[in-house]
């Protein structure tokens, strides 16, 4: 748990944060699907307890956990949003914007060792990609790699949104039981 | 091996379907509230969640590198269906020049060089600049290199070229065809420029395309963006896989939904037997498919399969004819 939360709701007669204490794993799991990490989800989380810890206390709220769900919904969307813009920028940035300090590229680069593991990973998620059927390797690379939305993939392939969602629901049952832990 | 239970399977499943269904880009409350549920009915599915997202996280903190590991795959995949493609040609007599790399030597001191590259029909050549950077042409194409200390200009007059362009911020690399200019710094993209209309699809890095006279409309392309300009000036940005694109280079053509008069102006460029259609309208035949270039008889025979149409010898080539 964060650091700032409170363990005990600070406005213990707040039924809205009650839930979200109640729910928080949840939360985060649930935000965790769209986000680059679980640090981001952890964030996003701490996002929304803000906003609900703001919230006028008197507020008649029916059902905490749809209005909880909404928020972190609503959160998705306009992080989804920037972080699309976040890595156009990053590739925008890489290839032309490379700061240059007395010829030198200034480019945090990790440790020769960190390169040498995260490559031998690498090798071996790509070549689990590479195992997929076509298609659904198709849909996952645009999807997952090439950071496309569902609709942006379906488009790109020239098939329907749902078969996008059934081909990374394969591959990532796939790749789970070649690759997860 | 590990020994999992039908339970933990069938979780390992539907934790996938989950991951999948929370990527729609209109998720909403009612998902979350059936997530939770489906989250907090058993530890198994929990723990099957928290796996297939750590793997999924893997991939966000690893994606450039396997992008890349994936890029060096099927470029090798691709060199190795060339070489079988050449064997076929020769057994089978046909005058394609398969891409052997080109090397074009640096241009002299003083003024910027121009160097003329250009392909027959049937031919596809890989060339290699003095920068690194290379250039695969289509076949029946024809462009213009000149690199000078500011900027690599390269002029598309007509044809088809796939772009990989070696990163030099100091020196930006444009590509002048018809009424654009396209402007890169390091980047991969397939410029089309052949009857008037212009298509750019970019794999890697950023496109800036920009009319040559000055005007409003200058598009940002990503990859996986296409922009087409047609004829008579419409322009359109969509997004495709650009592995389709540039399959080309690796002796296929992807179709989807062009006209068949297009598919066979294609043909007519890569193989010496050319191919006429009896018809106008037989022409407006929407194709979808992939078309291995083997030889037009192949080809055509492959295609008859799925058309209402079919091939007589007329002199030299074929002619196609409804069924």
């Amino acid at each position: 748990m964060a650091p700032s939360e409170p363990s005990k709701p600070a406005a213990a007669d707040s039924p809205l944060v009650e839930a979200f204490l109640e729910k928080r794993e949840s939360l985060v799991l649930f935000l965790a699907a769209r986000t680059r990490s679980m640090a981001m989800a952890e964030d996003l989380a701490q996002d929304l307890y803000l906003k609900i810890a703001a919230m006028q206390p008197g507020t008649e709220i029916r059902s905490p956990g749809s209005l909880l769900y909404r928020m972190a919904s609503n959160l998705l969307v306009d992080h989804v949003r920037s972080a699309q813009r976040a890595r156009r920028r990053d590739s925008q940035w890489r290839d032309d914007t490379r700061t240059s300090v007395g010829g030198e590229e200034v480019v945090e680069e990790p440790s020769a060792e960190q390169l040498i593991v995260n490559r031998e990973r690498a090798r071996q998620l790509a070549e689990a990609v590479a195992g997929l059927p076509p298609q659904m390797g198709r849909a996952f690379r645009l999807n997952k790699l090439e950071g496309l939305t569902q609709m942006q993939t379906a488009e790109a392939m020239g098939i329907s949104r749902k078969m996008v969602e059934q081909h990374i629901h394969a591959a990532v049952k796939n790749l789970t039981r070649r690759l997860g832990s | 091996m590990t020994i999992i239970s039908a339970q933990a399977h069938r979780a390992m499943d539907e934790a996938a379907g989950w991951l999948a269904r929370l990527q729609r880009d209109d998720v909403a409350e009612a998902d979350g509230l059936a997530f939770e549920a489906w989250l907090t009915a058993s530890a198994d599915n929990k723990t099957a969640y928290r796996t297939a997202l750590a793997l999924w996280h893997e991939f966000d903190a690893a994606g450039a590198e396997v992008d890349a590991e994936l890029a060096a795959r099927s470029r090798r995949e691709a060199a190795g269906r060339t070489t079988r493609r050449q064997w076929m040609v020769g057994a089978g007599g046909f005058g394609i020049a398969a891409g052997l790399a080109v090397v074009v030597a640096p241009a002299l001191m003083g003024g910027p060089a121009i160097q003329t590259l250009a392909t027959r029909r049937g031919q596809r050549q890989r060339y290699t600049l003095a920068d690194g950077s290379t250039i695969d042409l289509n076949a029946e194409t024809r462009l213009r290199v000149s690199f000078s200390r500011s900027e690599r200009r390269v002029s598309l007059d007509d044809g088809e070229a796939i772009f990989d362009v070696t990163h030099d911020a100091a020196r930006p690399f444009i590509v002048a065809a018809g009424e654009r200019s396209v402007r890169v710094v390091g980047t991969q993209f397939d410029v089309r420029n052949r009857q008037g209309a212009l298509t750019v699809t970019v794999a890697r890095g950023k496109v800036e395309v920009r009319p040559a006279a000055s005007g409003p409309h200058v598009y940002a392309l990503t990859p996986g963006q296409r922009l087409d300009v047609s004829a008579a000036g419409a322009e359109r940005t969509r997004f495709v896989d650009p592995e389709e694109t540039f399959s080309w280079r690796a002796g296929r053509l992807v179709y989807r939904g062009e006209a068949l008069s297009d598919v066979v102006a294609d043909l007519n460029r890569q193989f010496p037997e050319q191919i006429e259609i009896a018809d106008p309208e037989l022409g407006r035949i929407p194709i979808t498919g992939v078309i291995v270039l083997d030889d037009p008889r192949s080809v055509i025979t492959r295609l008859s399969l799925m058309l209402p149409i079919r091939a007589v010898t007329s002199g030299p080539g074929l002619l196609l004819l409804r069924k």
